[in-house]
């Protein structure tokens, strides 16, 4: 239920500080309504899988990439286009497990947290946790069951942020996630 | 006390849908947290603050900050330069829009902002029962708390809104008064 009349032809192009900002107040939000760092992870999880399920569908649209054929495809894709078009950022590709099941997103820079800091009292805030949501609501609309989690976070301390990524099962058409 | 450590040399362009769809989690999260859409309008108002920010900071200031050294714009010396700084420079910026500026005042202290197009309201619906609802209102809230920092009193509405059946999203913009060194707002 697009409303293509609402938009202009070409899709506008932002700095990321406004973004950067407005994301803040939803996290801040959120650690006022929840009374620990365990459901505002989740909760973010969540919104971030409602904003994957449409995402998805301007990427198709925008994008023209056509149907992957392997998880080698669909994390190039990811990085090289999903995540310039929407973030301004390429996270590069490594540790790919043996069976090709897996592999780490690394982004060096992360617009979510520019000029953030982690309070004492947020040790277990999983902050840019809308990201892991976003991804998997995304690659479930295109049948990929997948897990994506946060395993470094440079607001936590570590060099580099790496999100791992790992492929559970293709989804086939009309059974829900989860049901055999 | 600006972490330019945790950012690249060049500010980085996204398109906008992650912001709008971000945006809406929002506006939807402080619906469920306020039973009116009165008390949405005035939080998003005023929303300026993070707990994520280093203390001091909330979103006019670190926004501010952040233009005035990306910019290069110098200090403005009257509202309407202000206002060509606000849709040429500040919206191009963050947005990725140029409103146009209309219906000056006599006295130049009021103007129009026209949005033809809002990236806060791409794909957006009102529903029935939040008439009331000033969806965008953060950016009125952005705008009196950047504009604060550079020393001036101001106020911003919505007095059209296309998510509300009007042909475009008209912001009003109204000077109040110059903030002088020192002195809150408010305090005369």
């Amino acid at each position: 239920m697009s409303r293509q009349a609402n938009r202009g032809t070409e899709s506008k192009k932002m700095s990321s500080e406004l973004f950067t900002l407005t994301y803040g107040a939803l996290v801040t939000q959120l650690c006022k309504d929840y009374e620990n760092d365990e459901d505002v992870n989740k909760q973010l999880d969540k919104m971030g899988y409602n904003i994957g399920v449409r995402l998805i569908e301007d990427f198709l649209a925008r994008s023209n990439v056509g149907k992957c054929h392997d998880f080698r495809e669909t994390a190039d894709v990811i990085a090289k286009v999903a995540f310039k078009m929407y973030l301004g950022i390429t996270p590069s590709i490594t540790n790919w497990s043996p069976a090709g099941d897996e592999f780490s997103l690394i982004l060096e820079n992360n617009p979510l947290v520019d000029f953030v800091e982690l309070p004492d009292n947020h040790s277990s805030l999983i902050y840019s946790n809308l990201l892991c949501g976003v991804l998997r609501g995304a690659l479930e609309m295109v049948q990929m069951a997948v897990e994506a989690k946060f395993v470094q976070d440079t607001l936590k301390g570590d060099g580099v942020t790496e999100i791992r990524m790992r492929f559970i099962r293709r989804i086939e058409d009309n059974l829900p996630v989860g049901e055999e």
